[in-house]
C-alpha cells in the first residue's frame, strides 16, 4: 500500500489540518502579524470583510499571506509594517473543499510547490489549513507502535526493548 | 486522627495523576488498573498526603511514579515488608501495596505471607498476569501447567499457586478478586478493600498484552463473561450467569455448578463473607471447571498489628520505663573485625604473645569467575517486537530500516552565531530556505533559525536587524538526529513536538544535513510510489 492509496481513503478533514489566523483586507502588515503572533501561526487567510472579529458568514476568502511573505517582502524591507496586507498577500489561493481526498490534496500541493492549502466550504467558509505536518500526524497516528512508542530524546534511545 | 480532607476541596481524578510518562506497553492491563485506581482514591477520600504506594519489581511496580502521592519503588518482593515498617512507624497513613504474580508470589513469597498473617494495616493488590512480563515472557509461579512460555518452551511441569489459596493460608482477613477489564467492579472491589482495618488482599486478573495475552480472554470477553465470574455479594445467592439461570451448590465438600430449572433456591449456596471453610471453597474454584469468583471473598476483623505492637511498646514502657537504644547496643559481645594488615600485625604478635586474632580473608581478583554474555532472549524478545502481530501495509517496515539519511538530506545552511539578523536573513532568502542551523567557533551545531522565529520575534519588534545577532532569536539546542536513526524517528519528533526542520549532526555535533516535513512526506511518497 503506497502512500497515495493510504491517503486516498482519507478526506482533508479527517487530517488533523493546522489553524490560521484571518484578517481582513486592508488590516495593516503591523497588525496583521500581531494578529499573527498573538494566535501563534505561520498562516495568514486575508478575507473581504470589513469588520474586525469574527468573520461574517458571507466572508469569502481573498488572500494568503504567510511566514514566506514576511521573510521575502516584509522583515528587511523599510516602511513595509503600515502598508495594507493586501500588497504583499497571495491574492485568490487555491483552496479544496472539507471532501477533498488527502491524496489529491497532497498531490496538488507538491505539483504546485504549495506549502498551505486552505480548506473551504462550497459556502465559502474557512474550515482550516492543509500542510505537510498533517500528513505528518496522520502516519504518527496510524502507526503509533512505530512512530509515538519511542523515546523522543534520540540520545536516550534505548537499544532493548522493556516492558515496565 | 484523620486532619483535612473534611474541610478541603475534594479532589479529583486529575488529582492522582503524575506527571510521568506512563512506560507500561499499549494494550498493558495495568493502565486500566491505575485509571482505576485513580478513579476510587477521591471517593475513598483519603487526602493524598496520607496515602503511599509501595512496589516491588516489575511491570506493575512502575506504579507509584503514575500516582501522585507518596510512593516507594522498592526492593524485589519486598514491598510488604517497607509497607509494615511504614505501617508501624506511622499508622495514620493508608498504605498500598502493588505487586505482581512474580514479584509477590515468587521473589517475596515469604514476606507477602508474613504481612498478611501479621495481619498489618496494609492494602496488598496483586496484579496475576501468569507470566513475567518485565523480563520478557518467562513462566511465573501463577502460570497454568503446560503453559509453553520462553522459559517452558516444552510446556510447564509445575504446579501453579492459587493467589487466592496462598492468602487463605495466611490467615487473610480480607481477600477479594476482581479483574482489569472490569472497570466498575475493579473500583468497587478497591473502595472495600481499602475499607478494611488489617491486610487487605486483592488479586486483579490483568492481562499482558505482548507475553500472555490469551490469558484471561474467557472472563475479559464483554460478549460471554457473566457466564464465567460469579460476582459475590455477602449475603446473596450464588447465581450467575447471562441470564441469571446458574447457581453453586455444595455436593459434600465439594462445589457444583447446577441449572436454576433444576434445583431450589434453598440448595444455592448463600455467601457468607465472614465463613473461612466457604472462603477456601471459593477460592478453589478454577475457571474454566468453575466460573472464577470475583469480589469479596472474605472479609473478617482481627486485631491490626501495629496497634497491637504499639500498645506492647507501651506497657513495656510504662513497667520499665523507655530504652536507651546506644546502651542496648553496648550491651552485648563485642568484637572488632581487622584489616588484613592488621591481622598480619596480629599474628606477629600472636607468635610472639599467643595473643588471638580474627583473619579476613580478602578475594583474589583471579577467583572471580568470567561472565558469560547472555543476549539471546533479548534479541529473541526484539525480533518479536520488530514482527507486529497484523502488518497494516509496508509502511511499518519502511519507518523503522530506513533511515533519515536516505530521505537524501539537503546540505544545511550555516551561520556563526555572532551573524546580524540582517544578514541571516538575507542569507535565508538568498538560498530561498526556511532555516539555518547557527554554529559556534567550531562548526558545532548551537541552535536554529527558522521562519518561525523570524515570523514571531523579530518582524515589527526588532527595529534594527543590523545591529542584533541570531544567537539571541535562534532557539538554542535544538533536538538533532543522527543519520543512522530510523525515519521512525524524525516522524515522532516532527509529530510529537511539531518540529518542521530537523538538523543532522556527526558524532561531533557538527551539521551535516537538514530534513523538512516535505523531505520526509515526498520521500515516502516517492519511493512507495515506484514499488
Amino acid at each position: 500500500m503506497s502512500l497515495q492509496t493510504e491517503l486516498k481513503s482519507e478526506r482533508v478533514s479527517h487530517l488533523a489540518v493546522s489553524g490560521f489566523s484571518r484578517v481582513s483586507v486592508g488590516t495593516s502588515i503591523r497588525n496583521t502579524l500581531a494578529q499573527m503572533q498573538a494566535d501563534g501561526q505561520v498562516v495568514c487567510l486575508v478575507t473581504d470583510d470589513k469588520q474586525v472579529g469574527p468573520p461574517s458568514e458571507t466572508a469569502q476568502l481573498v488572500g494568503i499571506f504567510t511566514e514566506r511573505d514576511v521573510m521575502r517582502k516584509v522583515i528587511d524591507v523599510p516602511g513595509m509594517l503600515d502598508k495594507p496586507v493586501d500588497e504583499v498577500m497571495t491574492p485568490h489561493p487555491i483552496t479544496v473543499g472539507p471532501d477533498a481526498s488527502a491524496a489529491d490534496a497532497l498531490r496538488l500541493m507538491d505539483e504546485n510547490h504549495f506549502r498551505n492549502l486552505p480548506i473551504v466550504d462550497t459556502s465559502g467558509r474557512l474550515l482550516g489549513n492543509m500542510t505537510h505536518q498533517a500528513i505528518i500526524q496522520y502516519l504518527a497516528d496510524r502507526y503509533p507502535v512505530e512512530v509515538l512508542n519511542r523515546p523522543s530524546d534520540p540520545e536516550r534511545f534505548p537499544h532493548k526493548a522493556e516492558g515496565g | 486522627m484523620s486532619t483535612g480532607a473534611t474541610n478541603d476541596v475534594p479532589l479529583t481524578r486529575k488529582d492522582f495523576i503524575s506527571d510521568q510518562t506512563v512506560r507500561w506497553c499499549p494494550g498493558c492491563g495495568d493502565y486500566a488498573i491505575l485509571a482505576q485506581m485513580q478513579r476510587a482514591l477521591p471517593e475513598i477520600g483519603v487526602p493524598k498526603e496520607r496515602t503511599v504506594f509501595i512496589s516491588g519489581i516489575g511491570c506493575s511496580s512502575r506504579f507509584p511514579y503514575y500516582m501522585n502521592t507518596y510512593g516507594i519503588h522498592s526492593i524485589h518482593g519486598r514491598a510488604p515488608t517497607l509497607a509494615t515498617g511504614l505501617a508501624i512507624a506511622n499508622p495514620d497513613l493508608s498504605i498500598w501495596v502493588i505487586t505482581g504474580d512474580g514479584d509477590g508470589l515468587s521473589i517475596g513469597g515469604n514476606h507477602l505471607l508474613h504481612a498478611i498473617r501479621r495481619n498489618v494495616n496494609l492494602k496488598i493488590i496483586l496484579f496475576n498476569n501468569r507470566i513475567y512480563g518485565l523480563t520478557k515472557g518467562q513462566y511465573s509461579p501463577t502460570s497454568r501447567t503446560g503453559a509453553v512460555t520462553k522459559s517452558s518452551p516444552m510446556g510447564v511441569m509445575e504446579q501453579p499457586l492459587n493467589p487466592i489459596a496462598v492468602a487463605m493460608a495466611a490467615e487473610a482477613t480480607f481477600v477479594a478478586r476482581s479483574i482489569d477489564s472490569h472497570p466498575q467492579h475493579l473500583a468497587a472491589t478497591l473502595k472495600q478493600a481499602s475499607d478494611h482495618l488489617g491486610t487487605a488482599f486483592v488479586e486483579i486478573y490483568q492481562n499482558c498484552v505482548i507475553f500472555n495475552p490469551t490469558e484471561w480472554t474467557e472472563l475479559s470477553d464483554r460478549k460471554n463473561r457473566d457466564d464465567s465470574i460469579l460476582y459475590l455479594e455477602h449475603g446473596k445467592h450464588m447465581i450467575f450467569g447471562k441470564n441469571q439461570d446458574k447457581g453453586i451448590r455444595l455436593n459434600g465438600f465439594t462445589p457444583e455448578v447446577v441449572s436454576l430449572d433444576d434445583v431450589d433456591l434453598d440448595d444455592i449456596l448463600v455467601h457468607d463473607a465472614t465463613s473461612k471453610p466457604l472462603a477456601s471453597i471459593l477460592g478453589s474454584m478454577e475457571f474454566p471447571d468453575y466460573p472464577a469468583a470475583m469480589g469479596v471473598i472474605r472479609d473478617v476483623r482481627k486485631p491490626d498489628y501495629a496497634a497491637e505492637l504499639i500498645s506492647q511498646v507501651r506497657t513495656a514502657q510504662e513497667e520499665r520505663g523507655v530504652g536507651d537504644l546506644n546502651q542496648l547496643y553496648l550491651a552485648a559481645d563485642l568484637w572488632t573485625v581487622h584489616t588484613r594488615k592488621e591481622v598480619e600485625c596480629a599474628s606477629a604478635r600472636e607468635r610472639r604473645d599467643g595473643e588471638a586474632a580474627i583473619s579476613v580473608r580478602r578475594l583474589d581478583a583471579s577467583s572471580q569467575a568470567s561472565v558469560m554474555p547472555i543476549t539471546g532472549l533479548d534479541e529473541e524478545y526484539i525480533d518479536d517486537l520488530d514482527k507486529p502481530e497484523e502488518k497494516i501495509s509496508d509502511f511499518q517496515d519502511l519507518l523503522v530500516t530506513d533511515t533519515v539519511s536516505a530521505l537524501e538530506p539537503n546540505i544545511p545552511i550555516t551561520m556563526s552565531e555572532h551573524s546580524s539578523l540582517a544578514r541571516t536573513i538575507r542569507q535565508m532568502n538568498r538560498h530561498n530556505i526556511g532555516c539555518v542551523l547557527v554554529t559556534d567557533e567550531e562548526d558545532r551545531l548551537v541552535g536554529i533559525f527558522t521562519e518561525w522565529d523570524a515570523l514571531m520575534r523579530v518582524v515589527g519588534v526588532v527595529d534594527d536587524l543590523a545591529q542584533q545577532t541570531v544567537a539571541d532569536y535562534m532557539t538554542p539546542e535544538p533536538l538533532a538526529l543522527k543519520a543512522d536513526l530510523p525515519i521512525a524517528q524524525a516522524l515522532n519528533l516532527m509529530s510529537v513536538h511539531g518540529f518542521r526542520h530537523l538538523p543532522l549532526v556527526d558524532d561531533n555535533n557538527h551539521p551535516i544535513g537538514i530534513i523538512s516535513f516535505r523531505d520526509v512526506v515526498g520521500y515516502l511518497n516517492d519511493v512507495l510510489e515506484k514499488e
